[in-house]
């Protein structure tokens, strides 16, 4: 049984179809990039499996089981957590805040300070800061949190939408060492990035779309030398991003 | 001759009064940016259910009949948001506006056909007798009612606090105010939070109605006027913000009260009103709001 499996999946915004029909699969245990330029369909794509946006055609299964027909709330309760692009931090609310609400779906109390021991043990930046506003946090300690409130979930999937962007190189490092950790502790990662370089470098196997379209897939490391995305996505190491979409 | 100190309570519960129904406009309108027009009449609602319970149930002792009024009002506040609001949430602000209205009006229309158009009383249940400490030591007549009134209402007000500010919903609460959509990635059921906005926003509301009823009269179309005048003090305080809505309501029922008595009626909301102008040039968004948080 696969953990994830995309089938033939269609997404539009209005009259603008994003996704044409794409097949993923994720075995329990693998961290897999989703790589691709602007646009190209990643964020469309995740937010399709967390059910933040309906589909239009195809099916999703976690689990083996559709997530039609499942609210997103319940999915995470299922063990699917989606850090959104641009982080999704409540400003707001503080550290501690952010991540006690994240483990709304966490009823057992071991669980939830083995939960807890765990966000801090790979960030202690976030314990020192559990007074702190959310909203007034670096971005590379947002980041954190955001990384942070995924695990408060106590999830078996974890969907990240660039978790290194806008950090620095040093930053991004910090980052993806933690995802290497999430992943050795078994949770199973779903990155998607433009930062393929560092993707790469983590992920089992990966993805690439363009236009809403799957082009190449295959193990990370011959992904990584492969011509097409040698030269559309190592080219720049530290690519740009628009400040917000 | 009324004293100052008399007058002041007398501001106070009605100020309380406002508080109580301001806090469910500020509430639903910071988490989903709804001006629940009809909110007004959910406290009309609320006074006109405690009237029923206090009739047909003549045995339920005031502090039985209240929450138990609370929570029915509170059920209707849900079974709204549910019927006519929820399918809305997407929807163009100007169809929202018109529904809110349509159901305020529809609640209005409801108690006239049911109960009457007639103004009544509830029942005093509380005691009515002058406060003799207060008598003896500031020269003050102040009725046991008016003082409990007002601190039942403060009381009320510091538990929204705490709900607000030190419980997990409270924490989901703020959160979809400061963005909603990332609400469900936490696990967390949106609709059920909404759903606990409106149930709390609605219940205070009643106990509002409750106390005006105790202290003044009410008529099916009284949550037109109050309803505005709340709004109004939310708007003043900042609407979005707890405290705002407290703070402008005591603001706006002294100003009223204050002017009545020692100026005209006929000048009252004349006054009040110019004031609010003047404040709101001060501060555009209200005493204690921000301006509108940008979308992230
Ligand atoms: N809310 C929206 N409304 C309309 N079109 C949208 C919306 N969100 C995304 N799109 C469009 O869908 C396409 C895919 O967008 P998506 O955000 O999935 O790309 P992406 O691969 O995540 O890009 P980036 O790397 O820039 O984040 C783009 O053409 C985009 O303009
Ligand atoms: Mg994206």
């Amino acid at each position: 049984m696969s953990l994830l499996r995309v089938e033939n999946l269609s997404v539009a915004y209005g009259a603008i179809q994003a996704l044409h029909g794409i097949d993923l699969v994720i075995e329990e245990g693998e961290i897999v990039s989703l790589l691709g330029a602007n646009g190209a369909g990643k964020s469309t794509a995740l937010r399709a499996i967390s059910r933040m946006i309906p589909l239009r055609g195809g099916d999703i299964f976690y689990l083996d089981q559709s997530v039609k027909p499942i609210p997103p709330h319940r999915l995470v309760a299922l063990g699917m957590a989606h850090v959104p692009e641009g982080r999704g931090i409540f400003p707001n609310l503080t550290v501690g805040e952010n991540l006690a609400l994240a483990a709304w779906t966490q009823k057992d109390r071991g669980r939830l300070a083995a939960s807890y021991g765990k966000v801090f043990g790979l960030f202690p930046r976030l314990e020192e800061r559990r007074e702190q506003l959310g909203g007034t946090l670096s971005g590379g300690e947002q980041q954190m949190l955001a990384v942070g409130r995924a695990l408060m979930t106590d999830c078996r999937l974890m969907l990240l939408d660039e978790p290194s962007m806008g950090l620095s190189p040093l930053l991004v490092k910090e980052v993806f060492r933690a995802l290497q950790e999430i992943n050795d502790q078994g949770t199973t990662l779903l990155l998607v990035e433009q930062n393929a370089h560092m993707a790469l470098k983590i992920a089992h196997r990966g993805y690439v779309l363009e236009n809403g379209r799957k082009v190449l897939e295959g193990p990370a490391a011959r992904l990584a030398q492969d011509p097409r995305v040698k030269e559309a996505y190592l080219g720049v190491p530290t690519p740009t991003h628009p400040p917000d979409d | 001759m009324d004293t100052v100190i008399q007058q002041l309570f007398n501001a106070a519960q009605l100020g309380a009064v406002y508080a109580l129904i301001a806090l469910g406009y500020s509430m639903v309108y910071g988490i989903i940016r709804l001006i629940n027009f009809a909110h007004g009449d959910i406290f009309m609602l609320g006074g006109f259910i405690g009237l029923l319970l206090t009739t047909h149930l003549g045995w339920l002792p005031f502090y039985l009949m209240m929450p138990l009024a609370m929570l029915l009002t509170a059920l209707a506040g849900v079974a709204i948001e549910r019927v006519a609001y929820r399918r809305l949430r997407h929807a163009q602000r100007m169809s929202v506006v018109i529904t809110t209205l349509g159901v305020g009006i529809f609640l209005e229309n409801l108690v006239r056909l049911t109960v009457g158009p007639e103004t009544r009383q509830l029942p005093a249940r509380l005691p009515t007798a002058p406060v003799l400490w207060l008598q003896n030591t500031l020269g003050a007549f102040v009725t046991w009612d008016k003082l409990l009134i007002i601190l039942l209402s403060l009381a009320l007000m510091a538990i929204l606090w705490l709900v607000i500010n030190k419980t997990l919903v409270g924490t989901a609460m703020r959160a979809v105010a400061d963005n909603k959509d990332v609400v469900p990635l936490m696990g967390v059921n949106l609709n059920l939070i909404i759903a606990a906005t409106f149930a709390i926003g609605s219940a205070l509301a009643a106990a509002g109605g409750i106390f005006y009823g105790q202290a003044y009269s009410i008529d099916p179309y009284m949550g037109i006027d109050l309803g505005w005048k709340a709004f109004i003090a939310a708007v003043i305080g900042g609407i979005g913000s707890i405290e705002g809505a407290v703070l402008g309501s005591f603001l706006l029922a002294g100003v009223e009260v204050l002017t009545v008595a020692y100026l005209s009626s006929n000048l009252k909301n004349g006054i009040a009103f110019g004031l609010l102008i003047l404040l709101l040039l001060v501060w555009p968004s209200g005493i204690m709001g921000k301006p509108m948080l940008k979308k992230v």
